[in-house]
């Protein structure tokens, strides 16, 4: 039984280093990260293994040292081999000196290299995220898919015949063996994430097993320290240090399913592990596995398609046909794979423009306030074009030329799938690509002032006519259901101010009107009162002429009356009237009386004005 | 037993399909597979389906998108031949059109590498393309003297020969100038003139208003003035009426010529005299005269 343990052990030698020398050329040639941390794992599982089966070599050897020994002590007698100098076992002492010298260096190295193998890994994967080569993926995931299955079915058979004749030499390399094939098989999913289009599946797991690799460097340091600290006690089997718990555990996942049985069993209250439904889970789990595998492939004979969308199916690869909304029949993967598309559904994507949430939610939009990013097309400017010239160096910078912004949502719905999905890798890429050329071109093509004002409809019809006719003569497959010119207006943002220039003007041209009918008010004001004036100075020289003639009536009147008395008295009549009229001329006047004659007095007559006592209490200040 | 033999059954299945999977492969319909033996590019497939190859690494297949791929090339400042300056980027449309070619030319094949190869030589072509052209061949007012079509097809020509040439296995379907612009500095000098254009169309709208206004209120002034002078005349004329109306009336004074003087002299002498009229009288004028020879009473105490 000795001899086949060791013959075991030799087996999953050769397996554990085959696996590793392939695994190590599929991940070279393949560039897989996953593959080089499963490699360093299978590179451990072969030094792991290599020293377990010489551990057992040497076990073997002091038992059949002992056998031997225990032979000629019956047919010689006991006296002659009684005594236990170190020299008389030789197998003995060699696994003694190997098991105090040895296996320390030993998990020392594994520990050394689990410690430097996850940190490797962790840098290498970050500085080289994609190294998959796409051509090798397929075969690499095949490859590694085969050593899981190589290793799990050796492991399985180690596991199994170490926990049979609890074999503790044997369990070491058989776990590493069945960890290896998870191992394996984790780095093959990995693989199949890149080839599904998950680009960093394969690093995730290259990440997953450095961190794995890690932790079981941890768990060899505790192992290490808490060596130093067993009791030694006499005849007690030792655990070898090399043997990782946690690649036993992983080795083992059933264990996990007993922790789990026992935690539902304690939750409970009652053995939950021992109900039919439990027993039968766990008696049957390839079973339910398979069956599992089974619905899944089945589920992939039948697709449906929604309301909206189109699917292709393709047959090994081949366009096979075009299917509607509903469900539909079809060969399972990796036969027939389905590729959905929305056809239905009317698609945009802007030009000239990059929406933002802000502007978007915004309910006013003005020239002057940013409100998206906005690229600025050139356009003609035949305004200016009386001033260009060409030939000479100035002629550079006085081309006309003016600049606009134009926000242009371009609405879209895919009309022909095949064409659509064949025909250009990117197709939403090409067809913005070709919009917005034509969107350069018509409006390099056009004047500023007239695509601001009367161009713009026909500029919309326009631009919907060229982009599907490039479109069309692509074959892009896509029908261009709307062209809005939502947004155009001068440039605004940063340095240029020019879209509030061109309010300016409108804003000037209504202070022209103001300045106009400003004028025309005063001018209505000035007519009024002169025409008033006019009629004032008419009707005042009329009134004056008809008090003139009036007055020159009234005094001939008079004067006619007046000549009898006159001619009664004359002397007395004048001097009656100069009475009369000198004590009313002269009523407010000031008078000076002089009584005195015949004197040589000087009398002084102050006659200035006297200065109005309002002006005397006038206050003057300086103010500056 | 029961369970060995489950296990073996499925450990068998996986193991056939891992086998299928290494001795077949698929190619779809937008894919071109080189298949290589011993690393050596034996075999180029361009149709979809399913086929059959020896295990790698005896054979390895290397798969080529060989639908129409894109991008876009840099918004690169370009000098042009009237000395101006202009920003333009093109987009690429390019296939692989012999992929056996194609895939010793590029580390893996990989289109990304072509890509980067193409894009240089495109903006190679393209600057001597536009280095050809005026500004105004890119932008100008007239659509008919625009030569966006004509630049495509000489940067397109100039490309296509290199890869012909050196045998890229490469095609370009289409190439098309996806944006044109002016480098900042000159973006600028625009602005300022496109703001100086609209500063003209306000200043013309200020000067005019402020002319028209001086226009109509000089307009109205004069035809006021013209009022006010008609009606200063009509009043002079209706004063002069008024006076000859008047003077009719002289000859009733001509009956006693010697009072109407002495009444006129009254008259004027009334309307000579105002309150601040200063007036000094001595006794000999009447009727201060009253004053002469007063008999003189006694004097108070």
């Amino acid at each position: 039984m000795e001899r086949s343990i060791q013959k075991n052990g030799l087996v999953n030698l050769t397996v554990a280093l085959v696996i590793f020398l392939a695994g190590f050329a599929v991940t070279v040639f393949a560039g897989s990260l996953a593959g080089q941390a499963a490699s360093v794992f299978l590179g451990l599982g072969v030094l792991v293994t290599f020293v377990s089966w010489f551990q057992m070599r040497l076990e073997v050897n002091e038992r059949l040292e002992k056998l031997e020994l225990d032979e000629l002590a019956r047919s010689r007698g006991a006296s002659l081999f009684e005594a236990k100098d170190a020299g008389s076992f030789p197998a003995r002492n060699a696994r003694e000196q190997f098991e105090k010298f040895i296996l320390p260096g030993f998990a020392v190295l594994l520990l050394v290299l689990e410690a430097g193998g996850a940190w490797l890994l962790w840098y290498w994967s970050g500085k080289n995220p994609a190294l998959l080569k796409e051509a090798s993926a397929t075969a690499a995931l095949s490859l590694f898919a085969i050593f899981a299955l190589l290793l799990f079915l050796f492991g399985r058979f180690s596991v199994t015949m170490a926990r049979l004749e609890n074999h503790r030499l044997l369990r070491p390399g058989a776990s590493f063996l069945l960890a290896g094939a998870y191992v394996c098989a984790f780095t093959a999913l990995g693989i199949a994430g890149v080839e599904a289009k998950y680009p960093d599946a394969d690093l995730w797991v290259a990440r997953g097993l450095g961190v794995l690799l890690g932790l079981m460097a941890v768990e060899n340091l505790l192992t290490l320290l808490l060596e130093l600290y067993r009791p030694r006690v006499k005849g007690k089997v030792v655990r070898p240090l090399y043997e990782s718990r946690l690649a036993g555990l992983l080795a083992q996942p059933e264990s996990l399913f007993t922790t789990a049985a026992q935690t539902l069993d304690y939750q409970f209250g009652f053995k939950v592990s021992e109900t039919w439904f439990f027993q039968a889970c766990k008696q049957n789990l390839p079973v339910l596995l398979l069956l599992q595998l089974a619905v899944l492939l089945l589920s992939t004979t039948f697709f449906f398609v929604d309301a909206g969308e189109q699917a292709v199916r393709e047959h090994f690869g081949k366009n096979a046909g075009v299917y509607g909304p509903g469900a539909h029949w079809k060969l399972p993967w990796p036969a027939d794979r389905i590729y959905r598309f929305r056809t239905e559904q009317i698609q945009s994507f802007a030009v000239g423009y990059t929406p933002d949430e802000q502007s978007e939610a915004s309910s006013l939009v003005l020239w002057t306030v940013p409100h998206a990013k906005e690229e600025n097309f050139l356009v003609g400017n035949r305004a200016s074009a009386t001033v260009a010239e060409t030939g000479t160096n100035a002629a550079a910078s006085t081309k006309p030329v003016g600049l606009i912004s134009v926000s242009i949502p371009v609405q879209y719905q895919i009309t022909n799938i095949a064409d659509w999905v064949y025909n250009t890798a990117t197709p939403e890429d090409f067809l913005t690509s070709l919009a917005t050329r034509e969107v350069v071109h018509y409006f390099a093509g056009s004047d500023l002032n007239e695509i601001l004002s009367s161009g713009r409809l026909e500029a919309a019809t326009a631009l919907r006519e060229r982009i599907q006719a490039a479109a069309n003569e692509r074959r892009l497959g896509a029908k261009i259901v709307f062209v809005g010119l939502q947004d155009i207006h001068p440039p605004n943002g940063g340095k240029s101010e020019v879209a509030k220039t061109y309010e300016n003007v409108v804003s000037a041209g209504q202070t022209r009107l103001k300045k106009i009918l400003d004028a025309e008010a005063d001018a209505i004001r000035t007519n009024t009162l002169s025409e008033a004036q006019a009629f004032a100075v008419t009707n005042i020289a009329d009134a004056n002429r008809i008090r003139v003639v009036t007055a020159a009536y009234a005094r001939a009147a008079l004067f006619t009356n007046q000549i009898p008395a006159y001619e009664a008295a004359p002397s007395v009549y004048r001097q009656r009237l100069y009475l009369q009229n000198i004590a009313a001329a002269t009523r407010d006047a000031r008078k000076y009386i002089l009584l005195v004659t015949n004197t040589q007095d000087v009398v002084i007559f102050d006659l200035e004005d006297k200065i109005r006592t309002d002006l005397e209490n006038l206050n003057i200040t300086n103010t500056p | 037993m029961k369970k060995n033999a489950i296990t073996i059954i499925i450990a068998s299945v996986l193991l056939v399909i891992f086998v299928l999977l290494l001795f077949t492969f698929q190619v779809r319909q937008s894919e071109v597979v080189v298949v290589s033996t011993f690393l050596k590019p034996t075999d180029t497939i361009t149709n979809a389906g399913l086929y059959v190859k020896w295990p790698w690494p005896v054979q390895s297949i290397n798969r080529f998108d060989q639908r129409v791929q894109t991008f876009e090339d840099k918004f690169a400042e370009t000098y042009l031949a009237d000395q101006s300056i202009m920003n333009a980027s093109v987009y690429i449309g390019w296939r692989i059109s012999d992929a056996k070619a194609f895939f010793p030319k590029f580390p893996g094949g990989s289109a990304l590498l072509a890509q980067r190869q193409l894009e240089t030589m495109i903006r190679s072509a393209k600057l001597e393309s536009f280095s050809r052209h005026n500004l105004d061949d890119f932008v100008n007012s007239d659509p008919t003297k625009l030569k966006f079509d004509e630049t495509e097809t000489e940067i397109q020509a100039s490309v296509q020969a290199q890869l012909t040439t050196n045998n890229y296995g490469i095609s370009i379907e289409f190439l098309g100038i996806k944006r044109i612009g002016l480098p900042e500095s000159v973006t600028t000098s625009v602005f300022d003139r496109m703001k100086a254009e609209r500063n003209k169309y306000i200043a013309d709208a200020q000067s005019h208003g402020e002319a028209e206004a001086a226009n109509i209120k000089s307009a109205a002034d004069r035809k006021a003035a013209d009022l006010i002078a008609d009606a200063t005349a009509d009043a002079t004329r209706i004063q002069g009426a008024g006076e000859a109306e008047a003077a009719k009336l002289l000859g009733v004074f001509q009956q006693n010529p010697q009072l109407a003087v002495f009444e006129l002299q009254l008259d004027a002498l009334k309307n000579s005299m105002n309150q601040k009229s200063t007036l000094i009288f001595d006794e000999r004028w009447s009727p201060f005269s009253l004053f002469q020879n007063v008999p003189i009473g006694p004097t108070s105490k």
